[in-house]
């Protein structure tokens, strides 16, 4: 590339700008103006390419240090970024989590429901269960009663039977002798009398045994029902 | 040997200012022009292969192309095979990256890159670098180097 000479009226002009303004020339037009025969421009141009040096430099130093804290930032920004996709993952796992443990109440609360069903159907059953062993000890026990007292009835009855039917035939046999005039008619009417008295203490016995036997079958149902 | 233009495809763009300062100051280019993608700077390169005389849009001598250039269709590398197979003739192309992956080195190599610069603070001493082996860029007999 061929460079440019300025005339020497321009290079003065630029020395003048430069001494009262302090403005020089700079940048890579300073790389292609060929230097002039005197040495004020040289020392010009010199001084212009060290300055365009030292606020190159400076602005280099501030741009890698922009850049090394953009880096930085994007850095953060790239790490705040993966923590917030871990924080969503987190998030939806969080929810799908809750999804499930309220699909699982829901169905904890159904087989709730099921059970609290089956459980009254078994406290019914158990209910059921319970009035009908009552009632079937109930009909139990009366047919034990009836059966005892048919037993007492039927017992006390024979009892009677004989005790009347001996009563009547020593009566009967006592009467006889009574008619016939019969010698033996002291002897059978005291044996008939002791008879008779026997029979009268054996019936109110039998009497009182059956009272006896009923008032104690009393207690023990009642008992029972305590 | 001070280049005359370079081209930085780069979508940094505080790295545009970056490379501007320290080509200024270590004199290694007289213009630099930098573009944030792979795209436009396809685009360029058809211009100046269908107007070669228009002074205002001129050819660099060298380009410099990021391997990952976010916003982009395609990637460095295969900036750097398009320009060198379909508009290049002399340009000197090489992958400026912080990456130094030996894979995408190579990938690099295959498409016809010359040099590969690895991206850091202190991108300096590896320009300057650079800039004395320029000459055997441009004269086609250096061969291909990773400056670390």
């Amino acid at each position: 590339m061929n460079k440019i000479q300025l005339e020497e009226d321009t290079c003065k002009e630029f020395e003048r700008i430069a001494t009262e303004y302090k403005i020089y020339l700079e940048g890579n037009i300073l790389k292609v103006i060929e230097p002039l025969g005197y040495d004020e421009f040289n020392e010009y141009i010199a001084l212009a390419k060290k300055n365009d040096n030292i606020n190159r430099k400076k602005r280099l130093e501030v741009t890698k240090q922009v850049q090394a804290q953009n880096k930085e930032l994007q850095e953060k920004q790239n790490k705040n970024q993966t923590l917030m996709e871990d924080l969503q993952e987190a998030i939806e796992k969080d929810k799908q989590a809750n999804a499930s443990m309220e699909e699982q109440n829901s169905e904890l609360k159904e087989t709730h429901q099921k059970n609290e069903a089956l459980m009254s159907e078994l406290k019914d059953a158990l209910s059921e269960a319970e009035n009908a062993k009552t009632t079937a000890q109930n009909d139990l026990d009366v047919i034990q009663k009836k059966t005892q007292f048919e037993l007492i009835g039927n017992i006390v009855s024979y009892a009677l039977y004989v005790i009347v039917g001996t009563g009547l035939i020593t009566t009967a046999l006592y009467v006889m002798a009574i008619i016939k005039g019969s010698p033996e008619t002291t002897l059978i009417g005291s044996t008939w009398s002791n008879l008779f008295g026997i029979l009268l203490t054996n019936s109110f016995s039998i009497i009182g045994t059956i009272m006896g036997v009923k008032y104690a079958s009393k207690d023990e149902s009642s008992n029972a029902n305590k | 040997m001070i280049i005359k233009s370079i081209l930085l495809v780069d979508d940094e763009n505080l790295f545009h200012l970056v490379f501007e300062d320290a080509c200024s100051l270590l004199d290694i280019s007289l213009t630099l022009q930098s573009v944030s993608s792979a795209d436009e700077a396809e685009k360029m390169f058809k211009h100046y292969m269908d107007h070669p005389n228009d002074n205002q849009f001129q050819k660099p001598e060298v380009v410099f192309v990021d391997l990952n250039i976010v916003g982009s269709s395609f990637d460095g590398i295969e900036l750097v095979r398009r320009i060198n197979f379909h508009y290049g003739n002399g340009v000197v192309i090489g992958i400026i990256s912080s990456s130094a992956d030996q894979t995408e080195i190579s990938r690099s190599l295959q498409s016809g890159a010359q040099f590969w610069i690895v991206k850091s603070d202190d991108i300096e001493p590896r320009l300057e670098d650079f800039k004395k082996d320029y000459p055997a860029y441009k004269n086609r007999t250096a061969e291909f180097k990773v400056y670390k």
